[in-house]
């Protein structure tokens, strides 16, 4: 048994494959931005180390601290949306009193399987400021609020927010209720007979219940909030001006449109410490606390 | 009391209504006018089905422009990497999880790294890689970092699977004979079934959707994805809104018969990440 589970040509030969891939393009890749962003570097020939200069340039230029911001205005915004309204529909929808729950759960869940281009660019339309359709829905009700939503330079961070909060609430609008359904009913069947309300009942049992759920759900809406480009990308190339800037847009733009590679990996390494502090931070905070039933 | 719990149910009732219509109707909206001619999109009917129904937006977003190219290269892209993904990831798991070798904990936890690390952060040294490789603008350009990128995820579930077996089912198997490989191919695979289908979804979907290191590996008009190539009705051709719907919804028409055959399937797929990570 030792011979067949030790058989050490087999394991060489499972192994391979996904370590090679693996550090050719995901860990080498990330030693490189590290290593490069102490380069002033145009993306051919050997570059000049210069230390931290390029820290010290990102940290002086406005765009990164719009892109810094930008970034923390998206993760509060898709988290707040995705983990509210998320739960309230979990909630709902784990409520067996409730008729057509198969409908609602893969209505919400729809966006979820969606191309973020097909997205991005239907609410393009709906935005549009002539034709669109809110603001032909404004018109009909009567409200004198048709705007161009996505050129004003205040705004438009929070309709790109929206657009990503409302494409992947149903991610998380899942998880909950996946979580929500590996809960023994005995605990709600208690709640009942001391009467509290199933709304109740879900704010005493089911979120300190899910509490590793939860963990998750808040380490991809503000990770993914950190690292937003797509929508900005597609819907507003980061205007109007600058105002739409994210980390990885900034990064897009000085690697791919103004060739300087290095102080793109700046920005580049600056996002993974953000991010492995954010995920660090939130572990912390919600103690892991171990649930047995 | 009574009371009380038919009050919630109202208000549960409401908001799921009024979500679900929000959640549905831009989608139903960009179905409705990939149907109508400018004229019923802007002016006579910007809400309602069609009234008139122009297949011929179809016609033209299939013909005239390059969606047929698009859907094929996405395809291929998809097809190969869920390919790549699942058998890389399982005999890596395998390796891991069963096998018996010094380093097996070290290997895992190096792979599982890549969970942590967001695609967005490395699209520079990558494309300096494809580059350097002179592999530009072609199939593998994609399918290797997509499947780079979903190995440490799978491996973890595939892990969490394989762990969970008896060890009396290769013990059995190695008594009768059986190579490490036979074993493997006969009685492990099948053995793993669900998980590979989760999987297959779940890496359909990613790769299907992937849109920011598409968009910086393929700059070739001809090998684009569905994703980038939909980039390109934002501005040539944002007068004729028709066709334009008509092709987000047939890009959209694979994944979307895939979630509502296999919805769930998909939900499971999708949150099983949930499971591995929290």
């Amino acid at each position: 048994m030792n011979r067949f589970f030790g058989n050490k040509k087999a394991i060489a030969l499972f192994i391979l494959p996904a370590m090679v891939l693996f550090t050719a393009l995901v860990f080498y890749p990330v030693l490189q931005v590290l290593f490069r962003s102490f380069y002033d570097w145009d993306g051919l020939g050997k570059g000049i180390f210069i230390g931290v200069d390029n820290y010290i340039k990102i940290f002086d230029d406005t765009i990164f601290k719009t892109a810094v911001k930008n970034g923390l205005i998206f993760a509060a915004i898709i988290t707040v949306y995705q983990i509210g309204i998320g739960s309230i529909l979990a909630f709902a929808v784990s409520n067996v009193r409730i008729k057509g729950r198969n409908f609602f759960r893969i209505v919400y869940f729809l966006p979820v399987v969606l191309s973020v281009t097909v997205v991005c660019q239907l609410w393009l339309n709906v935005f549009n400021t002539e034709f669109g359709l809110l603001n032909k829905l404004m018109e009909v009700v009567g409200i004198d609020f048709r705007q161009s939503w996505l050129d004003d330079r205040y705004k438009a961070i929070y309709v790109l927010a929206f657009v990503n909060a409302w494409h992947y609430v149903g991610y998380q609008f899942a998880l909950l209720l996946a979580g929500i359904k590996s809960i023994p009913s005995t605990y709600y069947e208690a709640a009942k007979i001391d009467g509290a309300s199933s709304f109740l009942a879900h704010i005493k049992i089911t979120i300190p219940m899910l509490s590793e759920t939860y963990k998750f759900c808040l380490v991809m809406s503000i990770t993914g909030g950190l690292n937003a480009f797509t929508q900005m990308y597609i819907m507003t190339g980061g205007g109007p001006g600058t105002s739409t800037y994210t980390l990885t847009f900034l990064m897009y733009r000085s690697a791919f449109q103004t060739y300087q590679y290095g102080y793109g990996m700046t920005a580049a390494t600056i996002l993974v410490i953000e991010c492995l502090v954010a995920t660090i931070l939130i572990n912390k905070l919600i103690a892991r606390k171990h649930i047995t039933y | 009391m009574k009371k009380k719990y038919s009050l919630s149910n109202i208000l549960y009732k409401v908001f799921l209504w009024s979500y679900g219509l929000f959640s549905l109707y831009p989608l139903i909206w960009m179905l409705f006018y990939s149907f109508k001619n400018n004229d019923e999109i802007f002016i006579s009917n910007p809400f309602g089905p069609p009234l008139i129904f122009h297949i011929e937006n179809y016609v033209n977003a299939w013909t005239v422009y390059n969606v047929p190219r698009y859907f094929f290269n996405s395809l291929v892209v998809s097809v190969f990497t869920v390919i790549m993904t699942i058998s890389v990831a399982l005999i890596f798991s395998y390796a891991t999880a069963r096998m018996r070798w010094k380093f097996s904990g070290v290997a895992r936890i190096y792979v599982s790294i890549g969970m942590f690390i967001p695609v967005q952060a490395i699209l520079i040294p990558l494309a300096i890689i494809v580059r350097d490789l002179n592999l530009n603008n072609e199939y593998l350009s994609l399918i290797l970092p997509y499947t780079a990128f979903n190995l440490a995820f799978s491996s973890m579930v595939f892990y969490g699977f394989l762990r969970s077996l008896p060890v009396e089912l290769e013990e059995a198997a190695c008594i009768d004979g059986a190579s490490i490989y036979r074993t493997f191919f006969s009685i492990i695979i099948p053995t793993v079934k669900p998980a590979i289908a989760t999987m297959i979804i779940f890496t359909f979907l990613q790769a299907w959707n992937e849109f920011p290191i598409a968009l910086v590996l393929m700059t070739k008009e001809n090998m684009k994805t569905l994703p980038l190539g939909l980039l390109f009705f934002q501005g040539r051709f944002t007068t004729d809104w028709g066709a334009m719907g008509a092709t987000m919804v047939m890009a959209s028409l694979p994944t979307v018969l895939l979630y509502t055959i296999f919805s769930n399937q998909v939900e499971k797929a999708m949150t099983i990440s949930g499971a591995v990570k929290g």
